[in-house]
């Protein structure tokens, strides 16, 4: 009988270590995202895209429903989206404020100057649709990094208050917006 | 469509494991012939399916198919072609594909390769196997299932693959671990096959040993991969970090080191039998518990794959049925294990088992050090992290025994060795290693205990290598024979041994001098600048731009020259910096000029003002010489196989059906030559 209870050492020693891996399974601390929703956005300061001597602060939020849209000219599914943001600021009426990211002027790898940017991206809304009704130039894409963007295109539901409601990652289209924006957004312009 | 095939044949796949668990084991125990035989073309038809089904999702990805749901998050249009094929294990669903496959190989090949096994044995090891696979078809179709469609609506373009992955590290990498991973599983199936049958004897052991040694063998290149990957890749400059999944290979690691030897000393003593089945269910249960730990996302690591706890709770099922089940099984039946061999307290089965417990020990130390943190939180104690520091302390202190064991170990006899008689050897070899650690130490400015203990237990692995080289062929009986033959007469699975074990002694050389004679600077550097680290000037010579297919960055160029009068070149390097956009990732590539006394390593940092970058610049002194360790390791591995023993049975059959042709057939084909012969001449 002795001899049985050290064969058991092993499997008791798997269950016991169950137990935790069970535990451990429910407590998982990196809890993504939740840390923005319904807080006012973090501080910034940022130029316009367009006139460079314009700052933007948290301010131009206050006031109106917003959709803040994360996006630049190099991403692919960001120009696809463009036309129906386009057509939901036209039709519906929505503010949408573009926060543009643009690769090549990170001071890591920047040579491309502010005005080949603005005339990139005049061309780019040009062709596909400007829904945007102004521009706030991530400089350093750190603000990017304050909010916890993983990619191109993400979209920032904020309220009248300044303060994050939803965030979206992927494109914006009718199903999209139709279904899992649109409801929170009317809710939103109603208060 | 394609796609739509790959999800059926999976399913198929999940089909063919069922029938393989039940029908050859009832066949097996039964004695039915015919249900034994049905285990072959099962195996061979849940391995085609599989691999149709790895196919199709190779396929997908190759063709940018975004309706898949698993292609569109780990896949980009902008992708090279050879990283598209390779995406397909860069994520959770793909990954648990190729793990599938991999397993279906090692399940056909265990069909295919053991026409020397009883039949009924390799029923039930087959069965085992299915059962096995049963669990992982049934997560992938129901948890994670990589074919899972995105229609009707389906992005424009994929979210690109992990920059990190984007490699040629890790196109081999992961392939070579999961093989070796997986491949513990056989082992694991002989011992439960043995449990089940009750047929206890030793002879499970020696089916079990080639197939353990593979496993093993494909591990260690696996690790060495992994961390040769990290090295280049990660931009840190470092080999090995501790990290919970680089633990979750390196417990099934030691574990299987120690199968192997506790194999070897099972079939040749008949001993230590109940611990050896513990072993082989311990190496597959860590397999299973490394496939956990990272899949389950429990742990924060630089390899996890976020996902949801009902994928981690399936797993950790999977592991409950499998590991608990075995566990089970062995409280149940180890006791009546008997182990017949005698032997006294100093003789090689004493020394092999004092490794085992200290790789097993070794195996504690890693284990607790992984999951520490996770208990710790568990019981509401706060996050605590465990570091680098612990591990290394503790395997300080292991390794000092270990190396003395497995250096005395291969000298000693069986049964019973008389410390005198070694006692020449081990002075011999004491006095060497301590001498060439203190020359080797002498080309070096200071001299640390650390490097000192380092180099003579390497060079205490050599040496008595070498004189268990010479204590084989002296004692072999023609001593007038050449030094060559004598040398040749020894056996492909010793020489495996002499390999694994001068193996171990370069890694443990790589290690030791690496970590005490590192050089390392930050430095802030204009182009034009010159800064002297460990003997050689290094000139930054500037930043050039980089354009790739899904990146751009920028490489910063450094010459490297033997001293500050710049005029003889040792070489150039490029260290680059690249920004993949559609993740958003900033990646590093260093300059690496490699060599077998050192590195010469560059990493280029961030941009600075005025011009200037930040660098970072390394020497890392032999640091290849534990890759190379490694593979002089896996090199015996494959030697071991190699050897006549494991054909035996094959051999056996052979002259069997020689002596069988051989009076009829033998006389007509003579005839036949000489008439050939004679025709020839007319």
């Amino acid at each position: 009988m002795r001899k049985v209870t050290i064969f058991m050492i092993p499997l008791t020693m798997f269950v016991v270590l169950s137990i935790f891996l069970y535990k451990g399974l429910y407590s998982d601390p990196r809890q993504l995202d939740s840390s923005l929703i319904n807080q006012p956005l973090p501080p910034f300061s940022l130029p316009d895209l367009m006139q460079p001597e314009v700052t933007h602060t948290p301010d131009v939020f206050k006031g109106d429903v917003t959709l803040m849209n994360v996006w630049g000219v190099w991403c692919v599914t960001c120009a696809v989206e463009l036309p129906y943001l386009t057509q939901l600021r036209e039709e519906q009426g929505v503010r949408i404020v573009g926060l543009y990211y643009d690769q090549d002027t990170d001071p890591d790898f920047g040579i491309k100057s502010i005005p080949t940017i603005q005339k990139e991206v005049e061309v780019k809304l040009g062709q596909l649709g400007n829904p945007y009704a102004f521009n706030i130039f991530d400089v350093k894409r750190d603000y990017s990094l304050d909010l916890g963007v993983t990619g191109a295109p993400e979209t920032f539901l904020i309220d009248k208050q300044g303060v994050v409601r939803m965030h979206h990652i992927g494109d914006i289209n009718p199903r999209v917006w139709n279904n899992k924006i649109a409801p929170l957004y009317n809710q939103l312009v109603a208060e | 469509m394609f796609a739509e095939l790959g999800h059926f044949s999976l399913i198929l796949a999940l089909l063919m494991s069922m029938l393989l668990a039940i029908y050859p084991l009832w066949g097996a125990q039964k004695n039915h012939q015919q249900m034994m035989a049905t285990a072959k073309p099962l195996a061979i038809g849940m391995f085609l399916f599989t691999a149709f089904s790895y196919v199709a999702l190779t396929y997908a990805f190759y063709t940018d198919d975004f309706s898949i749901a698993y292609v569109a998050h780990h896949s980009n249009s902008l992708l090279p072609w050879y990283y598209k094929i390779t995406a397909v294990w860069g994520g959770h669903e793909g990954s648990f594909l190729l793990w599938v496959l991999i397993f279906a190989i090692w399940t056909v090949a265990v069909a295919l390769l053991s026409d020397g096994i009883p039949k009924a044995m390799v029923a039930r090891v087959l069965s085992i196997l299915g059962m096995v696979a049963i669990g992982f078809y049934l997560f992938m179709l129901w948890a994670s299932n990589p074919f899972e469609s995105l229609l009707p609506f389906y992005p424009v373009d994929g979210r690109d693959l992990n920059p990190l992955l984007q490699d040629f590290g890790m196109i081999i990498h992961p392939p070579m671990l999961y093989m070796g991973y997986v491949g513990f599983s056989v082992a694991f199936a002989f011992a439960i096959a043995a449990l089940i049958s009750g047929q206890l004897d030793s002879t499970w052991a020696r089916w079990s040993r080639p197939w353990t040694i593979a496993a093993w063998g494909f591990l260690t290149v696996g690790i060495a991969l992994g961390s040769w990957w990290a090295y280049y890749e990660l931009g840190w400059g470092g080999w090995w970090f501790w990290d919970p999944v680089e633990n979750a290979s390196f417990m099934p690691w030691l574990i299987g080191t120690a199968l192997m030897h506790s194999l070897a000393v099972t079939e040749k003593r008949k001993i230590f039998k109940s611990w050896t089945v513990l072993l082989a269910i311990s190496a597959f249960s860590l397999s299973l518990l490394g496939t956990f730990l990272v899949r389950s996302g429990i742990l924060v690591s630089v390899h996890s794959f976020a996902s949801d706890p009902t994928r981690g709770l399936f797993i950790l099922a999977l592991l409950g049925i499998v590991i608990g089940g075995s566990l089970i099984l062995y409280a149940v039946r180890a006791p009546q294990l008997k182990s017949v061999g005698r032997y006294e307290w100093f003789s090689r089965e004493v020394m092999l088992i004092g490794n085992n417990l200290l790789l097993t020990a070794a195996t504690m130390v890693v284990l607790l050090g992984t999951l520490l943190p996770l208990v710790h939180k568990e019981l509401g104690l706060g996050s605590i992290s465990i570091g680098a520091p612990f591990f290394n302390e503790m395997f300080v202190y292991l390794i000092v025994p270990f190396v003395l064991l497995l250096a005395i170990g291969p000298l000693s006899r069986w049964k019973r060795q008389s410390p005198k008689a070694l006692q020449k050897h081990l002075i011999v070899a004491f006095a060497i290693s301590v001498s060439a650690a203190f020359l080797i130490q002498a080309s070096y400015d200071q001299m640390t205990y650390m490097a000192t203990l380092g180099l003579v237990l390497s060079g205490w692995i050599f040496v008595s290598t070498i004189q268990e080289i010479m204590q084989r062929t002296d004692a072999s009986h023609n001593k007038e024979r050449s030094l060559l033959k004598r040398l040749t007469s020894l056996t492909p699975s010793h020489w495996g041994m002499v390999f694994g074990h001068i193996g171990f002694a370069v890694m443990l050389i790589g290690i030791t001098l690496v970590s005490n004679y590192e050089e390392e600077k930050d430095l802030r550097m204009r182009p034009g600048d010159v800064v002297e680290l460990g003997g050689y000037a290094f000139q930054f010579t500037g930043v050039r731009d980089l354009v790739g297919p899904n990146y751009s960055g920028h490489v910063g160029i450094v010459d490297v020259y033997t001293d500050t009068s710049l005029s003889e070149k040792v070489t150039h390097l490029e260290a680059e910096k690249r920004f993949y956009p559609v993740q958003r990732t900033s990646m590093t590539e260093a300059g690496i000029d490699s060599g077998i006394s050192r590195d010469l390593f560059v990493a280029l940092g961030e941009q600075l003002n005025n011009g200037a970058w930040a660098l970072r610049l390394y020497i890392k002194p032999f640091v290849n010489w534990i890759w190379a360790g490694a593979f002089l390791m896996a090199f015996g591995g494959v030697l071991s196989m190699c050897d006549k023993r494991y054909r035996m049975a094959k051999v056996a059959k052979v002259k069997q059906r020689f002596a069988k042709l051989a009076t009829p057939d033998v006389e007509a084909s003579n005839v036949a030559t000489a008439q050939k012969v004679s025709q020839g001449q007319a």
